[in-house]
């Protein structure tokens, strides 16, 4: 018999699970879709419901690109790396033809210029600080890192200010996107989509052999690439496009500034139609926002489910302050280079578009400099 | 920590219930990308049109 009590984790038939954090994070999903179902709207529940999914996936797969990303850099390790790939190649199968095909969805396209490189490898930086990603941010703060809690409150800070550099970053001039679709057509694109995904495996493979390291991805890694890759389809079918993170950050960001007085009328990126309509309307009413929430509770549910919720220390004020500026870096690096490694580098990749890869270029050498400074703050380099 | 969370949750929730509930209704959430010029997810325009 349960012994749980509002007060803390409970045991049952040797199993520990947390009540009270399982009840707030199903209780909170349950309102969120009872409101959008107030509005008729399936198709926002579909998306709060698919990053719920997202974010037990992640969290029961422990798939991490920050990590992942650093074990490729440091030790040559390749299966993490794989396993990012793999949700790519599966996403991509839906994605590149639909998005073609079809002028009720549209894939993740971006510009390619100096604002996106730089944006990348600030976010690389920021990632490694952080020691997460968009993706990582979320499901670890909703899985119960109190540290990175606070690096989801500087990623929406940055985010802001993000939002407020990039039309002079844009200025510095770009090339329109570059969509391997309207040159080869929805089944030549796919096919050069996943050409590109198994030249860049080839590659790492290359790279982990020359190192001696480790290029076999690990179960989990496998599973989850294929289970997180199929549930970026399912919100590709419910929100019209590719999931993206960071956007949802900078409406928060932007709603809790202006409700604190800041006025963003005079600021072009405001003024930009889907920019403008997101900070007027409701939070969710924006497709980022909804997944977004959804990751965060998933997360909590399944981290609640199967041990107490948030029972750690605090960790030192110097690896709190490496989340906060990482959260930061990432914050303002995502908006410059439109997105972070899931809305830029999976989303942008798997719809064939050109900046998904320059992104990844660009963001791999933000981390070698973020795993250098790790150590500053008492983060392992490893 | 878990003051926090609790405290977290709950005043969020309230905001974006609040806001919802007293935001104009626009119909099926979008994305940036929805709107006519948008050329990335944030809905910045494409370098050729500027």
């Amino acid at each position: 018999m349960t012994t749980a009590s509002m007060a803390g984790p409970a045991s049952r038939a040797g199993t520990t699970f947390d009540f009270l954090f399982l009840a707030l994070s199903l209780g909170a999903t349950a309102i969120l879709i009872a409101l959008v179902l107030l509005d008729d709207q399936l198709w926002s529940a579909a998306l709060i419901l698919g990053g719920f999914a997202l974010g037990v996936a992640f969290l029961k797969a422990e798939f991490s690109y920050t990590a992942s990303w650093r074990r490729f850099l440091t030790r040559g390790e390749a299966g993490g790396l794989l396993g990012g790939l793999i949700v790519i190649a599966v996403t991509a199968v839906a994605v590149v033809p639909v998005a073609a095909l079809s002028p009720k969805f549209g894939g993740a396209i971006a510009p390619l210029g100096p604002s996106l490189i730089i944006g990348a490898f600030t976010f690389g930086i920021g990632m490694q600080l952080a020691n997460g990603c968009g993706s990582g941010t979320l499901y670890t703060a909703g899985g119960g890192s109190g540290r990175m809690l606070l690096a989801l409150a500087g990623f929406l800070v940055g985010c802001v200010f993000g939002s407020l550099s990039l039309p002079a970053f844009l200025a510095l001039g770009g090339f329109d996107p570059v969509l391997a679709s309207d040159y080869l057509g929805p089944w030549g694109g796919l096919a050069a989509t996943l050409a590109s995904i198994a030249a860049a495996a080839s590659l790492i493979v290359a790279v982990a052999k020359r190192r001696g390291a480790n290029f076999i991805p690990a179960r989990n890694y496998i599973v989850g690439g294929l289970v997180i890759g199929l549930l970026c389809i399912a919100v590709f079918v419910a929100g019209g496009h590719p999931w993206s993170v960071t956007f949802g950050f900078t409406v928060w960001g932007a709603k809790i500034f202006s409700a604190l007085g800041f006025d963003f009328s005079q600021a072009p990126f405001w003024q930009w139609a889907g920019a403008k309509h997101a900070l007027e309307g409701s939070v969710l009413s924006d497709t980022s926002s909804l997944t977004d929430f959804g990751m965060l509770f998933g997360a909590m549910a399944a981290a609640a489910a199967t041990k107490p919720f948030a029972v750690t220390a605090w960790p030192p004020m110097k690896s709190l302050a490496a989340a906060l500026i990482g959260g930061l870096l990432m914050g303002w690096g995502a908006r410059l280079g439109f997105g972070c490694n899931i809305g830029a580098f999976v989303s942008g990749v798997a719809s064939g578009s050109l900046h998904g890869w320059v992104w990844f270029a660009a963001a791999l050498p933000g981390c070698l400099i973020g795993i250098r400074l790790r150590p500053l703050f008492g983060l392992s380099a490893d | 920590m878990r003051k926090v969370y609790i405290a977290v949750i709950v005043l969020g929730l309230a905001v974006v219930v609040t806001q919802h509930l007293t935001s104009p209704s626009s119909g099926r959430a979008v994305s940036p990308e929805d709107f006519a010029g948008a050329c990335a997810p944030c809905g910045a325009p494409c370098p050729s049109k500027r």
